[in-house]
């Protein structure tokens, strides 16, 4: 299994991507701990999946549609105007 | 009067014969909460007045994991990005138990965001675990067990992406049941991995777990994922004495403490002796749906974890601990240009595989028996030995997580650390009522092992 190591710097770009900052005490750690899981999870590779369809459902739920009403309940209108709290 | 572990059929008899008010069973409780949970920490916020008494169930007391959203009621998700979060909205597990009669008495303990098996990476602190203190009580629902094993609370709603009601359950010796994804509402559940996500009860006899499970299933106009598969008059069914055709599979006890192992089996035993059918079968190991949800539930996190940017609530991203930093940044990067065939799609076809591998499986038998966990409550902290605690720890309940499938853990009782052992009992898609039927028989057959009364009596009133 092909051990891959993630950088400082994919490390700082994830971060980047995802709005968190990090000292160099927590990039230093993400970069193993982020590499350990990454070899982890490449164990998927041993399942043959090129017959398998992605676009499944978990219970095989389908079309979900809501009738086309106006709940009463979640409605904040009054009249023709909206009516939100008094906020001065 | 000795209200001490009884359970909520029980309780509502005495509330309907007024040997006792509901305002009394709520102080009753406010009191046990007051004297045990500076040293349990299985609640974060406390509700002093009851509501609800004018309804079926009277106000009796319900403590929900911190991460449904309460109207009015501080919820946290155990994170300081919401410490101060007041939801403007109430989920429609809690609605929906409020308009049944249920009256909240408190928010329970959970791992930040419901990152986590311990409750160790909650911003609160640890739940301890109610047999041994130096000892976690799992997680991520650990709260909730813990407000039922030291009964803190007769009743109490976890959730579960992957294990965390049920291996929380398994630690703490109570009932947690996991229904099929879908089958419960999530509206006004914080958002963890969408695909996986689902509510359930934590409770102390498998007929409260019916009953609770009853108010909750059921389409729900707020959440599409719900279906309208019809939802069967669970309790009743409890009571139809049925005789099944249970499935072990060898996979599920490769790793797994001997302890534990050889109780399950004892347990296996006495289902055959009470006249069930056993039967071997095979499926994919469950090593294959740690990776499946490694990969697809850290993705779903990044992006849910996305809504928290300090402008609508409160706090910010600075705030977020270094578990959900960690599952945040995974998960970007398996969604990532590029990466995400290789991660994100591959997990997705192995769990197709897996869907499919418990569907022939559930052609042959009515329900698969397994251990919980591979091992008993850890010490605080020792998680930390482990790089992928909270996989490892879940690994027997991740496949059924990944499936959508409903599960249950059951008490079965103790190792020689005198810690308690779970058994769980999973069945086929929107077959609730099979689990249920199964697990109460076993209740009638043993009570456990007698395992709720040993709690108590660390914890009296």
């Amino acid at each position: 299994m092909a051990e891959k190591v993630l950088s400082k710097e994919e490390v700082l770009h994830l971060a980047k991507l995802a709005k968190l900052s990090l000292t160099d005490a927590e990039i230093k750690k993400y970069q193993k701990q982020l590499s350990e899981t990454l070899g982890y999870i490449e164990n998927l590779k041993q399942i043959n999946t090129d017959k398998v369809a992605s676009d499944f459902y978990t219970t095989s739920a389908k079309n979900v549609f809501k009738e086309d009403k106006i709940s009463e309940a979640r409605m904040l209108r009054k009249g023709n105007y909206f009516r939100v709290k008094r906020i001065l | 009067m000795d209200i001490l572990g009884k359970s909520v059929t029980e309780l509502l008899k005495l509330l309907k014969k007024k040997k006792i008010s509901s305002k009394e069973l709520h102080d009753y409780f406010l009191k046990r909460i007051k004297k045990y949970n500076p040293k349990l920490n299985a609640f974060l916020t406390v509700v002093d007045n009851v509501q609800s008494i004018n309804r079926l169930y009277r106000g009796i007391p319900l403590a929900v994991k911190d991460n449904f959203c309460t109207k009015g009621i501080r919820t946290t998700a155990s994170s300081k990005v919401l410490d101060d979060f007041i939801p403007p909205y109430e989920s429609t597990v809690t609605q929906r138990l409020r308009n049944a009669g249920f009256s909240i008495i408190g928010k329970t303990n959970m791992d930040a965001w419901a990152h986590g098996s311990s409750t160790e990476t909650s911003d609160y602190g640890p739940t301890k675990n109610p047999y041994d203190l130096t000892r976690v009580a799992g997680g991520s629902s650990g709260g909730s067990a813990v407000a039922i094993s030291s009964y803190l609370s007769p009743v109490a709603i976890g959730s579960e992406t992957a294990g965390s009601i049920r291996q929380p359950a398994a630690w703490s010796g109570v009932i947690g049941f996991k229904p099929t994804y879908g089958r419960v509402s999530r509206y006004g559940l914080i958002a963890m991995g969408s695909s996986l996500d689902c509510p359930g009860p934590l409770t102390r006899t498998v007929e409260d777990a019916a009953l609770i499970l009853q108010i909750l299933a059921g389409k729900d106009p707020y959440d599409a994922t719900t279906t309208d598969v019809r939802v069967p008059n669970y309790l009743k069914y409890l009571k139809v004495r049925k005789l099944l055709t249970i499935g072990v599979a060898d996979e599920y006890f490769d790793g797994v403490d001997d302890e534990i192992k050889d109780r399950v089996f004892r347990c296996i035993d006495t289902l055959k002796q009470m006249g069930h059918r056993l039967k071997k079968v095979k499926l994919i190991h469950p090593k294959y749906s740690i990776s499946v949800y490694t990969i697809v539930q850290r993705a779903e996190v990044s992006s849910n974890l996305a809504r928290y940017d300090g402008i609508r609530y409160g706090n910010s991203r600075h705030y977020f601990g270094p578990e959900a930093k960690r599952r945040i940044m995974l998960g970007t990067y398996t969604l990532s240009h590029g990466y995400y065939d290789a991660y994100y799609k591959k997990a997705q076809r192995v769990r197709g595989l897996i869907i499919e591998d418990f569907r022939r499986v559930f052609r042959e038998v009515d329900v698969i028996i397994s251990p919980t966990t591979p091992v008993t409550a850890l010490k605080i902290g020792e998680w930390e030995k482990y790089p992928f605690f909270g996989e490892l720890m879940d690994v027997l309940n991740e496949p059924a997580a990944v499936a959508g499938l409903p599960a249950i853990n059951i008490p079965v009782g103790f190792d020689s650390k005198k810690l308690p052992i779970g058994m769980q009992i999973i069945g086929g898609h929107f077959d609730e009522e099979t689990i249920l039927n199964l697990a109460y028989q076993f209740e009638k057959e043993t009570d456990f092992f007698g395992a709720k009364e040993i709690c108590l009596q660390k914890y009296k009133d």
